[in-house]
């Protein structure tokens, strides 16, 4: 099989759609962690149930943009509600503890879904405008893949827009660096950690609704997905937002170009990546001291 | 110190006293096991509530041997160390007859530890087990020879689809067993092998594969994978174009694939599978099965509620036989040589193997004029002439053997 | 005060002392009752308890001892299970050398995470582990089938143990009380461990790191230690995991098997001793009961799950040692 340069092209467009995925995950992992202190081990869950979320929304209306984002506001409010009655009551304790708490809730929640829903998949479609592909010789360039990069692009701009340009987005920055200095100043800390989950939880959420028309859309979906996020995060550095999309980036092209050439070890090599990068920066690439 | 003693004696006793309690009868006469919770779920509903199917049919008649029959059904979690606690526990509390598994491999680890252990197990699924070495006097199949939906639809593809083709094929025995029917078959009618790529379980993006495959322009492409591979692929090809131009062909298709697939799912997509539902069209017997699962179920029976089904049922009609219900020395001659015709036309177990002989019936996807449970057309029936091999060449492996230790590309 | 009571308070405070008699007065109890456990409940059940157990306390070594979050520890078991299914399988060696080979297996995946992850704290040792323990099984599962036979599982012949005595390991009951012997041992063992100097310094890191280190002890040394021990006893579980089943299965290495020993220590109680061992009891039994009743019992497992973190944080056996501790020390002075 020749390499020609139509086909690298192609792995690097497809290796960055899948990175988009990863990107929306380890995004939303990172803002959790990085402000919570929490590793989400229910994150999966979240992508899963955005997926649903999204089957669901088009199922009433049938129109593939609103179910998107009605779907990302849903799971977002679920997840703040988890995090009001369950998860703040065990802010302070041992890190095991929230920790533990997401991962019963991982473990809880398909089967409910599988209730709900049956055990049979759904199917989710791709939006008339975004079937297909367009052909430019040999290269094929799908326009669902292109929408996705394009999505990630946006999501970043607005997360960077967000952080560093808006108030809210300093108070979270602020809190992840000390929370208790911020509390000192008057701010509602315990509110801006509500925020700042269900913004993480948001991101899961479009990662999977945005997921579906590619994926099997089943309860367990989003098992695997949750390894995959942190073993992006570990990459990026833990607390590191940048960190987080440079890793999803990363990551894409490799399983991309590894599917390719020895798709043996296309499943390996996520995790061959983050342990030659640890060996190489042991906190990640942009992670911070202190931040163990 | 001797608090500690007196306790620990008093717990003994107690223990003891529990045990002697304990009831001396077998709970029931069949014990099944099929990974109920897990991603393959779906699948092994259908089999548990053919077998809930069989067993209510048989009670409704009187039972076997004039007695009501009665299974369990237990969760397998798709792991073979549940698998094989489950089967074991059954054994523990005195059933000698266990079936099911929906996973090729845990079968085999069940067949194993059966055969060491004089038990009778009817598996259910799509498996090795009438093959080579992993063969074993006390194991049944009612699913099907891994390598016979294959076979079937490899004659069918180089009859009806070309002769140039390539395979996907996930990385583990059943993938194996597709590509080497496919090869063999390949070999004998002059088809064009094009290139196998080896994809792990688990895949689920396959993407990458679509710029070689439409540089190699094959006529067919086989997908020897399963499960959300499957779906991942299918829809991902869908998307990407492939499968407008280049036909698909599963070896193993299913019920909750076509439907999870959603339109991708259309007229160039071809599958295999041991069973439809519209084939009650074809063998009347069948028509009762169809209506009373569809009525009680909501929904039409897949294949693998047949397999669940005729396994069942053929267990107690060896037991009426027979003459008994627990004893496995005089059971397995009865299902040796026993003869049926439910849902499937006139079937047997054939004796040197213990394999179900049946048809495969080859499907072809609707696409958008898909409706309900009306997912696919039965375009071909390929009968178990064609695709099983003789007796002692599959208990020796001489065909497949070769084949599939030297696949191309691993 | 009186003059007696002053003494009391200063001679008598060893903080660990009461507690330390129970629990080695629970580890006795639990052992007896092991002895007569397959008459109780089933046998494969009660095998698999102790093999999970041995694996729970293993893990407990780092959680509760050490205060080392593990989420990797599928990675040693499976280690422990392949290497000791593989010298079986392809060198043809008796039960003894194959629990070695499992024993040197979980040792070695332990030194490896050890030496990446042993400096780093909490949350990124918890990653590393994770994904360390996920390659291994992305390994297994296709790059190195042909050695592991990947998801079919690599199937053993039938064992025998003929040093000392012969024991038929295909009787359930034989093979029970093989594996409860060797559990014994093991968890007698670790007890040992844990009372002696090297013990109580890993309670200290488990404390307070830095006074620890101020006190002159090399931190990263004993934490590399403790890894090694945790992955020592691990592969031993692992091994006889293998021989019980009669195989080495691909899901022994995925990460959920990390998740649920997790789970099961913490529903012991990570701060005793014997938490984890009777954790695992409850947890194995539970599981299989509940799915008895309904395909859905993931469900009733993680609600349960999620409400003992909310209410008893401390686990069963822990709950019970604090409440034991609370009566024995009144509440004034």
């Amino acid at each position: 099989m020749e390499l020609s340069w139509e086909i690298i092209l192609m792995q690097v467009i497809m290796g960055l759609a899948l990175g988009a995925i990863y990107v929306l995950l380890a995004s939303g992992l990172s803002i959790i962690f990085g402000l919570l202190d929490v590793l989400n081990f229910a994150h999966g869950t979240f992508y899963m149930l955005g997926a649903y979320a999204m089957f669901t929304a088009i199922s009433l209306c049938g129109n593939f943009w609103v179910g998107l984002v009605a779907a990302v506001v849903i799971v977002s409010l679920i997840g703040g509600l988890f995090e009001i009655t369950l998860l703040k009551r065990l802010y302070g304790t041992d890190q095991i503890y929230p920790l533990l708490l997401c991962f019963g809730l991982g473990i809880f929640i398909p089967d409910i879904i599988k209730m709900a829903f049956g055990l049979i998949g759904k199917v989710v479609d791709y939006p008339a405008m975004l079937q297909g592909a367009t052909f430019v010789g040999n290269l094929i360039l799908p326009k669902y893949r292109i929408f996705l990069v394009v999505l990630m692009a946006l999501v970043l701009l607005a997360l960077y827009v967000f952080m560093k340009k808006t108030s809210i987005g300093m108070i979270i920055r602020a809190a992840t660096r000390d929370r208790l200095m911020v509390n000192c100043l008057g701010i509602n800390v315990s509110r801006v950690w509500t925020v700042g989950f269900m913004l993480g939880i948001g991101l899961a959420a479009l990662a999977g609704a945005v997921a579906a028309p590619m994926v099997q859309t089943i309860p367990n979906m989003g098992d695997e997905m949750t390894v995959e996020a942190f073993v992006v995060v570990v990459i990026g550095g833990l607390g590191s937002l940048g960190g987080a999309a440079l890793g999803g980036l990363i990551l894409g092209q490799v399983v991309s170009f590894v599917s390719l050439l020895a798709p043996d070890w296309s499943n390996v090599s996520i995790f061959l990546t983050m342990a030659l990068i640890l060996v190489l920066r042991p906190r990640g690439l942009f992670g911070e001291e202190g931040r163990d | 110190m001797k608090r500690c003693l007196v306790l620990t004696l008093l717990a003994g006793l107690c223990a003891l006293a529990f045990a002697s309690t304990a009831p001396a009868a077998p709970p029931a006469d069949v014990g099944w096991e099929f990974p109920l919770s897990g991603p393959y779920g779906a699948y092994a509903e259908e089999m548990k509530r053919g077998v809930e199917m069989a067993v209510d049919e048989w009670n409704a008649k009187g039972g076997v041997l004039g007695k009501p029959v009665k299974v369990l059904v237990r969760d397998s979690e798709l792991k073979a160390d549940v698998a094989l606690r489950r089967m074991k526990e059954y054994v523990d509390s005195g059933i000698n007859i266990i079936g099911g598994n929906l996973s090729g491999g845990i079968s085999m680890v069940i067949n194993q530890w059966a055969n060491k252990n004089k038990v009778l197990y009817m598996s259910t699924c799509h498996n090795s087990l009438g093959q080579g070495k992993d063969w074993g006097y006390y194991g049944f199949t009612t699913g099907i020879k891994s390598y016979m939906t294959g076979a079937a639809l490899a004659d069918f593809a180089f009859e009806k689809l070309g002769k140039k083709w390539m395979v996907i094929a996930a990385d583990y025995r059943w993938g194996h067993d597709q590509v080497a029917a496919f090869l063999y078959k390949s070999k004998q009618v002059g088809g064009e092998f094009l290139g196998a790529i080896y994809t792990p379980i688990g895949t689920r993006d396959f993407s990458a594969y679509v710029p070689q495959i439409l540089a190699k322009k094959p006529d067919f492409l086989v997908l020897s994978v399963f499960g959300s591979d499957l779906v991942s692929a299918i829809k991902q090809f869908g998307e990407l174009g492939l499968s407008q131009r280049v036909k698909l062909a599963l070896p193993k298709t299913a019920m909750p694939i076509m439907k999870e697939c959603g339109a991708s799912y259309n007229e160039n997509v071809y599958g295999a599978a041991t069973w439809y539902w519209t084939l009650y069209k074809k063998y009347p017997n069948a028509k009762p099965f169809v209506d009373s699962y569809t009525k009680k179920f909501g929904r039409p029976p897949d294949a693998d509620a047949d397999s669940g089904y005729v396994g069942a049922y053929t267990l107690f009609m060896a037991m009426e036989k027979a003459g008994t219900r627990t004893d496995v020395a005089k059971i397995i001659p009865a299902l040796e040589g026993l003869k049926w015709n439910l849902n499937h036309g006139p079937e047997e177990f054939r004796k040197c193997d213990h394999v179900r002989t049946q048809t495969v019936v080859i499907l072809q996807g609707l696409g958008t004029k898909a409706k309900g449970w009306d997912q696919a057309k039965v375009i071909a029936e390929v009968p178990p002439s064609k695709t099983m091999l003789p007796c002692d060449v599959d208990r020796a492996d001489t065909v497949y053997g070769p084949i599939r230790d030297h696949l191309p590309g691993k | 005060m009186s003059a007696k009571q002053k003494t009391q308070e200063t001679t008598s405070y060893k903080p660990y002392s009461w507690q330390a008699i129970l629990e080695f007065r629970a580890m006795w109890v639990v052992l007896a009752l092991g002895l007569v456990l397959p008459f109780v409940i089933s046998k494969p059940l009660a095998t698999e308890i102790m093999v999970y157990a041995l694996f729970a306390l293993a893990f407990n070594l780092l959680l509760g001892h050490t205060g080392i979050i593990s989420f990797g520890h599928a990675g040693y078991l499976g280690a422990g299970a392949y290497a000791g299914a593989m010298v079986v399988y392809y060198g043809g060696v008796g039960v003894w050398v194959s629990l070695l080979a499992a024993m040197a297996g979980g040792t070695l995946v332990a030194v490896l995470i050890g030496l990446l992850a042993v400096k780093r704290k909490g949350a990124y040792f918890a990653m590393i582990s994770l994904a360390i323990a996920q390659m291994l099984y992305f390994l297994a599962l296709s790059p190195f089938k042909r050695w592991t036979d990947g998801e079919d599982s690599l199937k053993l012949p039938p064992l025998s143990v003929d040093f000392p005595f012969h024991i038929d390991l295909s009787d359930q009951l034989s093979l029970y009380y093989f594996v409860f012997v060797i559990v014994a041992l093991a968890v007698l063992a670790q007890w040992r461990i844990l009372s002696s100097p090297f013990g109580h310094a890993l309670k200290g890191i488990r404390e307070n790191e830095d006074r620890i280190r101020a006190c002159g002890f090399d931190i990263t040394r004993i934490k590399f230690l403790s890894i090694i021990y945790s992955g020592l006893f691990s592969g031993l579980a692992g091994g006889l995991l293998a021989i019980y089943l009669g195989a080495a299965s691909i899901t022994i290495l995925f990460w959920m098997t990390s998740g649920i020993v997790v789970m099961q220590t913490v529903l012991g109680g990570t701060h005793t001793f014997m938490g984890p061992f009777i954790g695992t009891a409850v947890f194995l039994y539970l599981r299989n009961n509940i799915s008895n009743y309904t395909d859905r019992w993931e469900m009733w497992v993680g609600a349960m799950f999620m409400a003992l973190i909310l209410l008893f944080p401390e686990g069963i056996w822990g709950t019970i040692v604090q409440k034991i501790g609370e009566r024995r020390r009144p509440s004034a002075s």
